[in-house]
């Protein structure tokens, strides 16, 4: 190949790139934004976010969409409280079945709208879109509307107890995103989801049995909602209705920034990582540098949309919906 | 009775059924009064589903019509001591305005409409909480009376609000069907690389139709503005998903190029019809979402026409 | 070893295989050739699986066999190097050459990438690649992706007991002279491997690679010549030698064209990609062909003149105005229309009615202040569906559910109808019945009669020598030579193949 580095090299590493010079960009506004403390901070506002973006991530790449997520991570945060209370109420006794209790919860929850979409052939979208209603309807419903508090210091130390300035949750979502990396590379069910997302038919007529990788993916991804839920309560110390609130538009937002394409078959969970961080330091770096509170989301917008003109191979796009 | 010409009409079909369901429930609920208040009610997200279904015609999505409408229930709300009856003007400029933005960074900068409306969407954000220092904002009461009173008003037992709907509907149904305009949407949403080969501006009609979503969703804020007297950033919270849904059901499907304005309208009742049969069956509050995300799957598993896809993604 | 016996495969209005005999031996490589339509692709299909045959047997080690589909003929050592790629981009090449057969390189639904490597490193250098097979596909050169798709079909031999038989499908018309020259060679070391089916339009080819060629016209083998007795010349003609009927393509309707009124010229065009140096002229009442084989560049040269590609080099004139900044809606604006390929998804809007879609290009004129006249609309299609017989219930029914043939008839109305002058025409009758082939070329003589410039890139050869004024034979890119075809001098086939290949 040529010696010179290629547009596709380049698209490649652009979003890393954008998070270099955005981090550069805010440190030299406010120098106390490049700190161990600020960028614990931005671990622990990112890590659930993470969860979910990784989430998603296997779905778009599958060439599917999915926007349960909001009320998947509500009701698995209300089912993660309520298992942890029902077992003791501390990691010290049973609380932590709570744990694996909610990952298969959340896993049969992506199951049961991978089925939706699959056995009922309704489009990802409106599938997702109405299941997420009923993920949050039913945390309405389990929870009447009301709070549940989870106050134990033991599970609250995912918190509080840091390990060289990064809180334990952090290692936590390091943790399964290092699991996400492995079975996107190494097993045969992540490069099944590369496989219908740049060639459904041809990998149908290659023997791929495309429906069940897909409600497979959707099962994933629930598993990984599971867990972004468990870093939410473990945060703010509470589950509620509304604990998914906000994560539908940021992940998607995230892995899109971070360079996987929406229509399918490119990028993956590093890439998630990048975009979410990139949120993740506009965010932050905002109210480091003392952006007034309003023109927040305003720059926040228009950053995200020059991080995705920056980083799409526009050539290689015929038409964009 | 053959099966496939029933397909195109089963939301019909469906809005029947299910006000037949709940008709047959409580008697009360067909009053002419009662279905006229409904329909009523639901008009706002009318307006901004019926945007929503130009955005969706030529196979994007306009996510920012929430935030349009909520910027703009603060700029009537700001505007009207000064400007009376021209804040509408002003209102559905800026909508228009910013949907061509998002547009042409779609067509032209290649951004998916996803991401790019939902930056709008922030940008709108923005705006509102900076116009209204991040609190409600009041309309004068006599002054909105006297200028938009008729808006919320009844004519006989007829909300007024439907009057408008009605004729916005009447516009954009002629839109899509007897202009230049509709038929290029249609053609760009069911074919657009034949569109394309038959030299129609493709990048134009398509910022055209997000510019008509956004302006709705300005005229769907001002409406609110008038019936809360005031406005607050988030203020329309909780209208986008029940808008997209109500386009959905209706007919439209995602990747756009069929279905319409009317089939919005359908599915904008179908919508209300939902939400309030949990009242009349007497459905506690806290298990309404639920019981609404069940019979949306139901409803669009019997509507959808999947001769039309032929992988569903 | 491996047989055809009297298959036969009929589609609706179209008698696609008739009555076909066929074999290849052990370590054989065999030809397959005839023109477009003859019945190459559909033969090809029938051996690979895709299609099953209505009448006549195939026989395996003289054992009858019936494939459902691709994969059993895979099973039983069948495989296809498609012209068309069929390798998954983004996965990695090693992916792509066990597609569907991962399972012996998994152990609990984990990928071993390292024995997967390996055996794939031991395919790649049955084809002589030395590359990591871990390279995302997307990476590779169309060579090397040629390379990989036969890799991926020479893996079937580890997996099954019998021989395998290779089809390679036009392997050559992207490649260069030398990468052809390593392709062919490893071809021949690989007879003792397996045997071969070469399908290519390139005559010189066939001859060099083959040890017997099939020739096919019409759907029927007409010859089967050994690479001893086989002459470039005999083979063209049974090729295409029907009794060209001067009828057919109402070539007693062929008037002269005048030569002063220029429509198009081409001044050193270059476009993006092989096309390089065109320079051509189209007038009034002309009609133009541009012959080559796929990949020549005939379509860009097309695509260029409805402002679809720009010219990197060069200057195209449109009626005596530049063509700078040429794009399709001002193309359109300037009386070009154009007539593609993909009739199904450029040419038409399924799910649009015959009316909408004849009035797509010229919507102006139906309407004013931007609301559509409908009533004209109506009019102007039941007007067109009188004059070229279209066969729809009315101008309401959907272009989606007409035939090939109606669907581009209501393309061409809808450029007619408009008023266009230059009219590109690229294989308007791919596909279509004998019946609606003559409709089209009444209609190309109809456009000349009124001064239309038409430039076509036709299906058949003979199809090019009947209608057209004019004939450029374009190879690799460039225009290798012009003919006059005017009635009475017009060129042969084998003058012409001379060029194109």
């Amino acid at each position: 190949m040529s010696r010179h580095i290629s547009r596709q090299t380049i698209t490649r590493w652009a979003p890393l790139m954008v998070l270099m010079v955005l981090v550069g960009f805010f440190t030299v506004i406010n120098p106390d934004f490049f700190s161990l403390r600020n960028f614990a901070r931005i671990a622990i506002a990112s890590a659930p976010a993470l969860m979910v973006a990784v989430g998603v991530t296997f779905i778009i790449v599958m060439g599917s969409i999915d926007l349960s997520m909001e009320g998947a991570v509500s009701l698995n945060a209300v089912v993660f409280a309520f298992a942890f209370l029902h077992f003791g109420g501390t990691l010290n006794s049973w609380g932590w079945l709570a744990l694996p209790i909610v990952l298969a919860f959340g896993a049969g929850f992506g199951l049961v709208n991978g089925l939706v979409h699959v056995k009922l052939r309704i489009p990802s979208f409106m599938a997702s879109l109405a299941m997420g209603f009923i993920g949050t309807g039913a945390a309405i419903l389990v929870t009447g509307g009301n709070i549940v508090k989870v106050d134990d210091d033991l599970f609250r130390g995912l918190l509080t107890y840091r390990y060289l300035g990064f809180p334990l949750m952090v290692y936590m979502a390091g943790g399964f995103l290092l699991l996400a990396a492995f079975i996107q590379s190494y097993t045969r069910l992540g490069r099944n989801f590369y496989a219908i997302g740049g060639g459904e038919e041809l990998a149908h007529a290659s023997g791929v049995n495309v429906q069940r990788v897909r409600v497979a993916g959707f099962a994933l991804a629930g598993m990984f909602y599971a867990v972004a839920a468990v870093l939410v309560v473990a945060r703010i110390g509470q589950a509620e209705s509304v604990s998914g609130a906000n994560f539908m538009f940021i992940s998607i937002t995230s892995a899109v920034v971070g360079g996987v394409a929406l229509w399918g078959g490119v990028g993956g969970v590093w890439n998630a990582l990048v975009g979410v961080l990139i949120v993740g330091v506009i965010n932050n770096g905002m109210v480091v540098i003392g952006l007034p509170d309003f023109i927040q989301s305003g720059m926040l917008g228009v950053l995200v949309i020059i991080a995705v003109v920056l980083s799409t191979d526009r050539r290689a796009v015929a038409f964009v919906k | 009775m053959n099966f496939q010409r029933l397909k195109p009409h089963f939301p019909w079909i469906t809005l029947m059924i299910l006000t037949s369901c709940v008709g047959v429930y409580d008697p009360n609920f067909l009053r002419p009064a009662n279905l006229l208040s409904l329909a009523g009610d639901i008009v706002p997200l009318f307006i901004m589903a019926l945007g929503l279904t130009f955005a969706i015609f030529i196979g994007g999505i306009d996510l920012s019509a929430q935030s349009m409408a909520n910027m703009i229930t603060v700029v009537a709300s700001v505007y009207l001591a000064s400007l009376g009856v021209g804040v509408a003007v002003l209102c559905i400029l800026v909508g228009a305005l910013l949907g061509t933005v998002s547009g042409y960074v779609t067509t032209r900068l290649k951004v998916p409409s996803f991401i790019t409306t939902l930056a709008v969407g922030g940008v709108c954000l923005s705006a509102a909480q900076w116009l209204s220092g991040n609190r409600a904002v009041n309309m004068d009461a006599t002054q909105r009376d006297a200028v938009f009173g008729w808006m919320i008003g009844r004519t006989g037992i007829v909300p007024n609000e439907l009057f408008i709907a009605a004729g916005l509907l009447a516009i954009c149904l002629f839109v899509e069907r007897r202009t230049v305009l509709g038929r290029a949407l249609k053609a760009i949403g069911a074919g657009e690389l034949a569109a394309a080969a038959s030299g129609v501006r493709v990048a134009r009609y398509k910022i055209a139709a997000f510019a008509i979503s956004g302006g709705l969703a300005a005229v769907a804020g001002l409406l609110f503005a008038v019936k809360l007297s005031g406005g607050a950033p988030s203020i329309a919270n909780g209208f986008l998903l029940p808008a997209i849904v109500a386009v959905l059901v209706g007919g439209t499907p995602l990747t756009g190029g069929v279905g319409g304005v009317l089939n919005t309208a359908i599915g904008t009742l179908i919508v209300a019809v939902i939400r309030a049969s949990m009242l009349y069956y007497g459905i506690a509050a806290t298990q309404q979402q639920m019981v609404f995300g069940v019979v949306l799957i139901l409803a669009i598993a019997l509507s959808i026409d999947r001769s039309k896809l032929r992988t569903v993604k | 070893m491996y047989e055809l016996k009297s298959v036969d495969k009929k589609f609706p209005g179209v008698h696609a295989l008739k009555s076909v005999d066929f074999h290849v031996n052990r370590g054989e490589i065999v030809g397959l050739v005839g023109e477009n339509g003859a019945g190459k692709s559909t033969l090809m299909k029938v051996i690979y699986g895709a299609y099953q045959p209505d009448a006549g047997t195939i026989m395996i080690g003289g054992k009858a066999v019936r494939f459902a589909g691709p994969r059993q003929a895979m099973e039983q050592g069948i495989g296809m190097v498609f012209q068309e790629q069929s390798l998954i981009a983004n996965l990695t090449i090693m992916e792509n050459i066990f597609l569907g057969y991962e399972a012996q390189f998994q152990r609990w639904g984990v990928i071993n990438w390292i024995a997967m490597a390996a055996a794939a490193r031991k395919q790649l250098a049955k084809v002589k690649l030395d590359i990591d097979p871990a390279t995302i596909t997307s990476r590779l050169s169309f060579a090397q992706r040629q390379l990989v798709e036969l890799a991926k079909v020479l893996a079937l031999e580890e997996r099954i007991d019998g021989d395998l038989v290779i089809l390679l499908d036009e392997p050559t018309s992207v490649l260069s002279k030398d990468e052809v020259t390593l392709l062919f060679k490893l071809v021949r070391e690989l007879t003792s491997r397996a045997s071969f089916i070469f399908v290519s339009h390139r005559m010189d080819e066939v001859l060099d690679l083959s040890d017997r060629i099939y020739v096919m016209k019409d759907g029927a083998v007409v010859d089967v010549v050994t690479r001893e007795a086989a002459r470039i010349g005999t083979i063209q003609q049974k090729m295409v030698g029907r009794s060209v009927d001067k009828q057919y393509y109402r070539e007693q309707r062929q008037k002269p064209f005048d030569p002063g009124r220029v429509l198009v010229e081409f001044d050193k065009v270059s476009l993006p990609g092989r096309v390089r140096d065109i320079s051509l002229r189209l007038h009034a009442g002309e009609v133009l062909c541009l012959v080559g084989t796929e990949g020549a560049g005939r379509e860009s040269i097309l695509r260029a003149m409805f402002g679809m590609l720009t010219p990197v080099a060069g200057t195209v004139t449109i009626k005596g105005k530049s063509g700078v900044g040429l794009n399709q809606p001002r193309a359109v604006a300037r009386g070009v229309g154009y007539v593609p390929r993909e009739r199904k998804v450029e040419g038409i809007v399924a799910g649009m009615t015959v009316y909408e879609n004849m009035t797509l290009s010229q919507m102006g004129r139906y309407s004013s202040g931007g609301v559509l006249r409908v009533g004209q609309e109506r009019a102007l299609a039941r007007d067109w569906i009188a004059r070229l017989s279209i066969k729809a219930h009315s101008e309401f029914a959907d272009c989606g559910n007409l035939s090939g043939g109606n669907q581009q008839k209501v393309v061409l109305a809808k450029w007619r109808s408009g008023g266009s002058d230059i009219m590109l025409l690229d294989h308007p009758t791919r596909g279509l019945d004998i019946g609606a082939k003559e409709d089209v070329y009444e209609m190309i003589r109809d456009m000349s009669d009124d001064g239309v410039g038409v430039v076509l890139v036709a299906d058949t050869l003979e199809e090019a020598i009947g209608l057209s004024h004019t004939i450029i034979a374009v190879k690799d890119g460039q225009i290798r030579k012009q003919f006059d075809s005017t009635p009475g001098h017009k060129p042969s086939l084998v003058e012409l193949l001379q060029y194109m290949i």
